[in-house]
């Protein structure tokens, strides 16, 4: 069952599902794939991540990929931290170029942009295929 | 913003004068954020003689109904300062703050939070409010029974890592007083020197948590009538009596064990807890429930089983004679901390929209002392904002 919803949901958004680059400040060291997905949930401070607004469509496919939940698994998730004192979420940027600005200027952030827009003012860290 | 403001100061007396000058300082230079959570439930019982959770026959939407709005406030070397106002359906929507406290990052994995903070007796204490955060229309109350949500104190988080196994541990020390029922009446509760731990483990799919919690409760019934017959007894030459009914200062302790389960389909949790009151007349108090859902698309379908199992300590009033003139009313108090009860939940959380959720449940529950079985449906949205 599971399988077959995640391969129509892979169909159904393979017109617009891009590789993922997991990005980072050319000066960050090695960081896994596991540690990114802490990060991302709040679990690890060690980088601070980047993320792009609600309903945004790469947004929604990092978080499915990277983190294996929902939208609305995510928007529950974090309720229960946000209404409890026990963490904030990702600080937001509107759009991919200024999330790419974002973590050029500041050497601990993460942020994940679509592989084709990868420039040399970031450290891709990994890429997420499809 | 500024009626939210206002609002607070007329609410003000409840928070500790830390708080309240670190949010006039706030208002004036840093920026606040403000995020929120909502819940309209509607509810009616099945038939005319049934009532459960506060629901009778009649179609009610206010009794769980409620609003919340949290301002956040960072005033900056990682100092922060939060206060979360709510108002219940069940108290006419007066706002009253549930939280209210600075938060100090000692570093990224560590966190000190003072002030009002909520008691974490069980795994979904700090959001059982937050309809949102889960999948039922209320948290089982077979378990969630404890009036004592929230305690005034100081409470450490840390989190980290064992090797593939994320950690939480949260200390927390502090005290309690606000009003509760010994069984039916209302009386006023304090809890002194409250000390206790939490330790949430979480490892891909699975996670299990521990909570202990001690500490010093006293009660005092309100009407008079339990203190009168105390002192009856203790005229009368029964003091023994008196004592092993008497809360207070007593040596309370709660244990709570979490599991849980979830790998983005399939959704099962579990939650045990006893509480003891030594010397009292409180018995153990012993709570749990199991659940499973299943995710498909928006919706999650779920069943859960709850019970609550107290037995009232019968050997006090077994220690007096038959014809003893206080047993009776002795039997009567005793008795009345009896509880044996069974729920069965059934319902479905639809996520049919990104903030908001809609809930349909419908709840039996069986009280197998008063022989009598209650059925309630209710239909809610719970939403973040």
């Amino acid at each position: 069952m599971k399988k077959f919803l995640l391969a129509s949901l892979a169909l159904a958004s393979s017109v617009c599902a891009a590789d993922i680059a997991i990005i980072a400040h050319p000066a960050t060291a090695e960081v896994s794939m596991e540690e990114v997905s802490r990060i991302y949930m709040g679990r690890a401070g060690s980088l601070m991540p980047v993320n792009l607004p609600e309903n945004n469509p790469l947004r929604d496919q990092f978080e499915q990929e990277a983190l294996g939940r929902s939208p609305a698994q995510m928007k529950a998730y974090w309720s229960r931290l946000v209404f409890t004192g026990k963490g904030r979420p990702p600080v937001e940027v509107d759009s991919v170029a200024a999330k790419i600005e974002f973590v050029a200027a500041n050497p601990n952030s993460l942020g994940y942009i679509p592989a084709s827009e990868v420039t040399d003012q970031v450290r891709v860290i990994a890429t997420l295929a499809n | 913003m500024i009626g939210v403001q206002i609002h607070m100061v007329s609410k003000i007396k409840q928070l500790s004068l830390g708080v309240l000058l670190a949010m006039s300082v706030t208002a004036a230079q840093a920026e606040i954020r403000f995020n929120g959570f909502a819940s309209i439930q509607a509810g009616n019982t099945l038939s005319s003689s049934d009532r459960l959770y506060g629901y009778d026959n009649e179609v009610d939407f206010k009794n769980e109904s409620l609003f919340a709005l949290q301002a956040q406030a960072d005033l900056g070397d990682r100092l922060s300062v939060t206060a979360q106002l709510m108002g219940r359906g069940a108290n006419d929507f007066n706002a009253e703050f549930e939280w209210a406290y600075l938060t100090y990052e000692l570093n990224s994995q560590t966190r000190i939070n003072a002030g009002r903070l909520r008691t974490p007796f069980y795994r979904y204490s700090d959001f059982m409010d937050v309809g949102y955060a889960y999948d039922w229309a209320r948290v089982p109350s077979s378990v969630y029974n404890l009036d004592f949500n929230n305690l005034e104190g100081i409470s450490l988080v840390r989190f980290g890592q064992l090797g593939e196994v994320d950690s939480t541990l949260q200390l927390i020390l502090g005290s309690y007083s606000g009003t509760t029922a010994i069984t039916p009446a209302p009386a006023d509760a304090n809890i002194e020197r409250i000390a206790g731990a939490t330790w949430e483990l979480v490892q891909g799919n699975f996670s299990a948590r521990v909570a202990y919690l001690t500490g010093k409760l006293t009660l005092v019934d309100q009407d008079g009538e339990l203190s009168g017959l105390l002192s009856l007894l203790e005229q009368s030459g029964f003091a023994a009596t008196a004592n092993q009914i008497r809360i207070d200062d007593a040596s309370s302790a709660f244990m709570g064990l979490a599991l849980g389960y979830d790998n983005g389909s399939l959704v099962l949790s579990g939650e045990v807890v006893r509480a003891r009151v030594k010397n009292t007349v409180i018995p153990s108090q012993n709570g749990y429930y199991l659940s499973a859902g299943y995710r498909i698309d928006s919706f999650t379908p779920f069943v859960s089983f709850e019970q609550r199992d107290n037995d009232g300590k019968a050997e006090i009033y077994q220690a007096l004679a038959a014809e003893n003139p206080f047993r009776p009313a002795v039997t009567t108090v005793v008795e009345s901390f009896t509880t044996k009860r069974d729920t069965w939940n059934i319902g479905s959380r639809y996520d049919f929209h990104p903030s908001a959720a809609l809930k349909v449940q419908f709840s039996s529950q069986k009280d197998k002392v008063a022989d009598r079985r209650d059925q309630l449906l209710t239909v809610g949205i719970d939403l973040v904002f």
